[in-house]
């Protein structure tokens, strides 16, 4: 399904977005349960795990586990 | 290493979930259970403490055979309480302890050579804590020992949280969500971002962090110092954010949903707001198991400020076993006290300007007294005397 078309930007739009983008919640739409387009979710997993590609291996341990 | 690292993945989440999901509900727990003992098990012995590290797993059998006594106003309960704090005294604190008593003599007998930490036993512990609390408060159910060893040995929060309560986890247990396909957009999607978040960021700004040793912070150009420490500000957000979206994701895969642990923490305008923000888990356990039972909100505005004090510097010492993680504690414990005496003088809400003056104070104070967390407190101090004083 597509997200409903915007009005106009802003700050509260672009955070729930954010959040979408990163998994935080299900639906970019709770109303309409409506996410981003297909391909849009294959770009941004194809660009994280470039990220993650390219950038790990250098990796240290994460802080909070020896607490 | 653990969440990013390869065996997580291929030995543990994916097999774990998939078998969640098509087990029959009487074996889920046992299912969690099991698979809770091995990666204990296995990352005590490969990562962390070996094989007597590993032996700490029979923390998690004697907590859950003691559970089996709990009852509303039973004393067993405090029993439990006793137990996790004594296991949890001795593993974490006693060379703590043993040094502050002995001026950190190393070679007195009381000092505990081989000291070692068993995966996850800060975060553990307190969930021990919360369900022999809220048991002996007729707050939680029984539930069955196998429902309460999957609670406890749920692997994706056992290492670093975030920290759950077992009235929120048992009915998630029971009914998991069977929207597998939404589950796992998600909760990809969220492991995903945290792995990009801990190696694009956290990872990269050790560049800067490395620094933060004594050699370097004194002879250092001053105008790095604070670069430096704001570096470790973005740090531990990536890094333990990333951790959170890691356990959140891989919670997720399974159909099950725990609580969140960051909100926008740096983009709160009180300090108060930012402990709401930040790890969330933690602020609200602090607060029903330490603040409300020192006397909370109740007793007048000097009762308040003390118990946050003593909640804060709580705070602090669970975060690590030495004198500066004390005084991080206490640094925000006297910021919580300056707002609240702030707000009892100049009651109502602030307007646009005093929410930007707010953010600026908040951010400051914060990345400010990350210096007692990241340096032993004789660094932290030098490192404070060079940034003010030159």
């Amino acid at each position: 399904m597509k997200p409903p078309k915007s009005t106009t930007p802003s700050p509260g739009r672009l955070k729930r977005l954010i959040e979408h983008a990163n998994g935080c919640t299900d639906w970019w739409n709770d109303a309409r349960r409506s996410t981003l387009p297909g391909w849009i979710w294959g770009l941004w997993w194809t660009l994280l795990l470039m990220i993650i590609a390219l950038t790990c291996g250098q990796s240290s341990k994460f802080i909070y586990i020896d607490f | 290493m653990i969440f990013n690292s390869i065996s997580y993945f291929l030995l543990f989440l994916i097999p774990g979930a998939v078998g969640f999901r098509l087990l029959p509900p009487a074996l889920r727990s046992w299912w969690i259970a099991v698979l809770g003992s091995l990666f204990f098990v296995y990352y005590s012995v490969t990562e962390l403490a070996g094989w007597l590290g590993a032996a700490c797993l029979l923390l998690f059998l004697w907590e859950s055979i003691l559970s089996r006594l709990y009852s509303p106003a039973s004393r067993w309960c405090l029993v439990g309480v006793a137990a996790a704090l004594v296991s949890l005294g001795v593993f974490k604190y006693w060379n703590f302890f043993v040094g502050l008593a002995t001026s950190a003599d190393k070679n007195h007998p009381w000092h505990w050579a081989g000291q070692f930490l068993p995966l996850g036993i800060s975060f553990f512990t307190f969930e021990f804590i919360h369900y022999a609390v809220d048991r002996w408060k007729g707050r939680a159910e029984r539930g069955t020992i196998g429902e309460y060893l999957a609670f406890i040995l749920f692997f994706p929060t056992m290492v670093a949280g975030p920290i759950k309560r077992f009235q929120d986890f048992l009915p998630n247990l029971r009914e998991p969500s069977k929207e597998c396909a939404l589950d796992w957009r998600v909760g990809i999607t969220r492991i995903l971002c945290g792995l990009a978040k801990k190696f694009a960021i956290a990872d990269l700004l050790t560049a800067f962090t490395d620094h933060l040793n004594p050699t370097d912070v004194a002879t250092a150009p001053r105008w790095v110092l604070p670069v430096w420490l704001l570096a470790y500000g973005m740090k531990i957000y990536a890094d333990f954010s990333a951790y959170s979206d890691i356990a959140i994701g891989s919670a997720r895969l399974f159909g099950l949903k725990v609580p969140e642990n960051f909100d926008w923490p740096y983009l709160q305008t009180s300090i108060s707001g930012f402990w709401r923000h930040w790890h969330i888990s933690l602020g609200k356990w602090l607060t029903d198991y330490v603040f409300i039972p020192l006397g909370g909100s109740r007793n007048g505005l000097a009762a308040t400020c003390g118990s946050l004090l003593v909640t804060m510097m709580v705070s602090g010492l669970w975060h690590g076993a030495g004198l500066n993680f004390v005084v991080w504690g206490a640094w925000h414990g006297g910021l919580l006290v300056l707002q609240r005496c702030w707000a009892s003088l100049v009651p109502g809400e602030s307007g646009p300007i005093g929410r930007a003056f707010g953010w600026i104070a908040t951010f400051s104070a914060v990345n400010l007294g990350w210096a007692f967390f990241c340096m032993d407190l004789p660094t932290s101090m030098l490192f404070l005397r060079r940034l003010f004083l030159g």
